[in-house]
């Protein structure tokens, strides 16, 4: 955590992510009002002192519902990416040490997957799985896994021909720790900065799904929604959408600039 | 001499500007290349020589600062030409040939274009004339059919033919003065000495002025006129060559010289018993690289086979130290890696009682008796965990030592690679080249080995730290009785360290010598050519008598 604060990129990160935190955690709380309390005398206001950051189509505070749908939106995108990128980096670490034919295998499987796009793939998904919350995270892992793959499966070829993992298997060491110990610690870098990426994507379609009808329901206030909600309103009351985008916005930043600077840090190479 | 020196460097000095402060990397540099000479320049890396050759084509980084005195080509101060006039004369008055050929050229474009722009761009020749004076460039350096060789891509061309065309081109606009930087360097013996043969004739026939870059002392010797050693960016001496050699004046000479690897003076472990049986019997050993891929094979495919090894059969006796040596490609690695357990063979591998007829049949007891030390030491020890963690590996893998005198064996071991205690806090990353490679050799040791595979481990080295390294190897040899299969392709060298000398090529043993006897008529005509490649350096008059009694 030291070494954080010595990284100004690491600064900027840890400091939106501490924003983020806040609102998930104390959300409800902060919020001056109840989130889906219409008030039609205040409809697309701008902000005011009553409304600190205006108000959408019904009369309802955007910064009341920012507060209540952080959680449920980093949620959305963490729990998404976790499991996306366990999946994607078991996979893609099994056929990167065995190699062969379970490779080839693997991989054609995979570049199949990767021709459909993410938000197309999550579709049909959650159209096999149903609609909901729990359903469209599922559908957006799974969405994910391919890339993450690919990505965990290039960082440990590129570290399997090493000299060191060669001079462990000279050794006699087991699979296990030869992945546990030798590979895998070496290659976390590229699927930890891909993975903190990845969760601002995750809820981008977490919101597209959303506003499909086939993720968050309104009257949720998970912020892609509340974009997609807003959408048609934009003209008259920009604040409609540039809330809840700039949170979003704010969120995917905090996790890029952190994920930069735990790369960093995790490389002993860079320490100071 | 009334003409001025093609290139006079006087009171020159140079400074990298870095987060951490300037450091200096020239520092009051003076030197002067006449007409028809080659100078040598000799320095370790980070000694500063490849900044001066840089400062003189004024190539220079963006965070390099200049702090006074003066680069002359013919008299001609070059520090002072703005950016369009150094463009007119770099390539044209001064050419360079860097190390390796194949990143040089650009792999995209025909190696005939790459020639010919060079004449068209300046000496101002039409396209057509150009390729009619490249053909004739290359047909100069030797190259036997230089219409074609036009005609083809980088990576159509052998390294040696990459260099000859580098070569052509460096010499294309009949420059005053050509930078050589380690151009033999990452070229097989018998193609460097060609290419050193080759600089010497072209030398004579146009009257260059060379600046020639190299790390070895040994090499430098044999095509300099004057030889100038350069160490923290100061030139500690310079004179000629048999001077030098003869009497130096300077102890980091003295050192540089002294560790130039040279056959008469060994440094060998006691010899094994000739009667004792063989520790390591390879029998028969074959190694295939390639095979298509598992779809290709599917669409029928059919592989192309590569012969890493061909029924190769030698052994190791017990203490003993055998030599492997070849060129590139030749199966010397692909040896390593089938005793070291890393390659699948055909054939049989004896160690003492047991033989083992594939690369899953080693066992633990197998795998611990039989450590290996790679080439670089940047790639062997992993990043993420310290010294101490990579030394105990071994000895909690095989139990060899209790828990509690752990740390006690972790010493030790430093202390027998002459690392500080200290150490074992450290990573690798915070050590020097020598460091990780002894941490390296601690490692292997730390099995308590019956055999060491050694796979080129000092020539990624500076000649000085070459020389530490392979000396504690020996040693560490002498006093554990540790066999070695030492591979490498310096054959001066592995004549310093040898017992026996296993010569491969092509995937086969072509010969199988005791050290001794290097120079008889008894050797393999590839023995022999390999061995006539790499001149013994003269001797320094102030030379210590062998270490060991056996004679050269």
């Amino acid at each position: 955590m030291r070494e954080l604060l010595r990284h100004p990129p690491g600064i900027a990160g840890a400091v939106l992510l501490a924003l983020v935190a806040v609102a998930v955690l104390l959300g409800p709380w902060l919020a001056p009002y109840d989130p889906q309390a219409f008030h039609p005398a205040a409809r697309l206001q701008g902000p005011s002192a009553a409304y600190w950051l205006g108000t959408d189509q019904f009369g309802r505070d955007l910064f009341s519902r920012l507060m209540h749908g952080a959680r449920a939106t980093i949620l959305f995108g963490l729990g998404a990416t976790l499991i996306g990128v366990a999946a994607g980096a078991l996979i893609g670490v099994t056929a990167g040490v065995t190699g062969g034919w379970v490779d080839s295998l693997i991989m054609r499987i995979l570049d199949g997957l990767l021709a459909v796009p993410d938000l197309l793939f999550a579709l049909l998904i959650v159209t096999v799985l149903g609609g909901g919350v729990q359903q469209a995270m599922l559908a957006v892992a799974v969405a994910f896994t391919p890339g993450m793959a690919r990505i965990a499966r290039a960082a440990v070829l590129s570290i399997r021909t090493r000299e060191y993992v060669l001079a462990a298997i000279a050794r006699g060491e087991s699979a296990a720790w030869i992945i546990g110990r030798e590979v895998l610690p070496n290659a976390v870098g590229p699927i930890i900065v891909e993975a903190t990426i990845r969760v601002a994507f995750a809820i981008m379609i977490g919101a597209t799904l959303g506003f499909l009808g086939l993720g968050a329901q309104p009257p949720s206030t998970e912020w892609g929604l509340m974009v997609a909600e807003a959408r048609q309103f934009m003209f008259r009351n920009p604040f409609v959408v540039a809330v809840p985008g700039v949170a979003i916005a704010i969120a995917a930043m905090g996790f890029n600039l952190f994920g930069d600077a735990l790369r960093d840090i995790l490389d002993p190479r860079r320490r100071r | 001499m009334a003409a001025p020196p093609v290139l006079e460097v006087a009171g020159y000095t140079l400074d990298y500007s870095t987060p951490a402060g300037p450091v200096t990397a020239l520092a009051d540099v003076g030197l002067a290349v006449a007409r028809g000479e080659t100078l040598g320049l000799v320095g370790e890396s980070g000694s500063g020589k490849t900044s001066l050759a840089w400062a003189v084509l004024r190539y220079l980084p963006a965070n390099a600062v200049e702090r006074g005195g003066s680069i002359r080509l013919s008299g001609e101060e070059l520090r002072t030409r703005t950016a369009a006039e150094i463009l007119e004369i770099r390539g044209r008055r001064i050419a360079m040939v860097f190390q390796d050929p194949s990143t040089s050229l650009n792999p995209t474009i025909r190696l005939g274009d790459q020639l010919a722009e060079v004449l068209v761009r300046h000496r101002g020749l039409a396209p057509a004339e150009a390729r009619g004076q490249g053909e004739a460039l290359l047909a100069r350096t030797g190259i036997a059919r230089p219409a074609e060789m036009m005609r083809r891509f980088p990576h159509e061309a052998s390294g040696g033919e990459k260099q000859r065309v580098v070569i052509a081109t460096a010499f294309a606009c009949n420059p005053e003065l050509i930078l050589f930087d380690e151009p033999t360097t990452a070229l097989d013996i018998l193609t460097a000495r060609q290419i050193l043969d080759l600089f010497a004739r072209l030398r004579e026939e146009t009257g260059v002025a060379a600046l020639y870059i190299s790390h070895d002392l040994g090499l430098v010797s044999r095509i300099a006129d004057r030889v100038a050693v350069i160490n923290g960016g100061r030139i500690v001496e310079e004179g000629p060559v048999a001077g030098i050699f003869r009497a130096p004046r300077r102890d980091y000479t003295r050192a540089l010289i002294a560790a130039v690897p040279r056959p008469d003076v060994r440094l060998a472990a006691p010899p094994p018993d000739p009667g004792a049986a063989a520790l390591l019997a390879l029998e028969g050993v074959s190694v295939r690289y390639g095979g298509a891929a598992f779809l290709s094979r599917l669409f029928g495919a059919r592989p192309a086979v590569v012969q890493g090894a061909r029924e190769v059969s030698l052994q190791v006796r017990p203490g003993e130290l055998l030599g492997v040596v070849g060129e590139s490609g030749s199966g010397k690695s692909t040896l390593a890696r089938v005793v070291a357990g890393l390659q699948e063979f055909e054939g049989r591998v004896g160690f003492r009682d047991r033989g083992y007829a594939g690369r899953r049949a080693f066992d633990r007891p197998y795998r611990r008796a039989v450590q290996i030390v790679f080439q670089h030491p940047d790639g062997s020890l992993n990043p993420r965990q310290r010294v101490r963690d990579i030394l105990s590996r071994p000895l909690k893998l095989y139990g060899l030592v209790p828990r509690a005198r752990l740390a006690g064996r972790i010493a030790e071991l430093l202390a027998a690679v002459r690392l500080p205690a200290e150490f074992a806090g450290r990573f690798p990353h915070q050590l020097s080249g020598g460091e990780k490679q002894r941490v390296a050799i601690a490692r292997a040791f730390a099995a308590e080995p019956d055999l060491v595979i050694c796979d080129e481990v000092t020539s990624s080295l500076d000649v000085s730290v070459q020389a530490q390294v392979a000396r504690l190897l020996v040693e560490l040899q002498a006093r554990t009785g540790t066999a070695c299969l030492f591979i490498t392709h310096d054959l001066n060298l592995v004549r310093q360290l040898a017992h026996r000398i296993a010569v491969m090529h092509r995937g086969e043993l072509v010969d199988l010598f005791d050290t001794a006897e290097a120079e008889t008529d008894a050797r393999h005509p590839y023995t022999r050519a390999l061995l006539a490649a790499v001149p013994v350096p003269p001797a320094a008059a102030a030379d210590p008598a062998p270490l060991t009694g056996e004679p050269p």
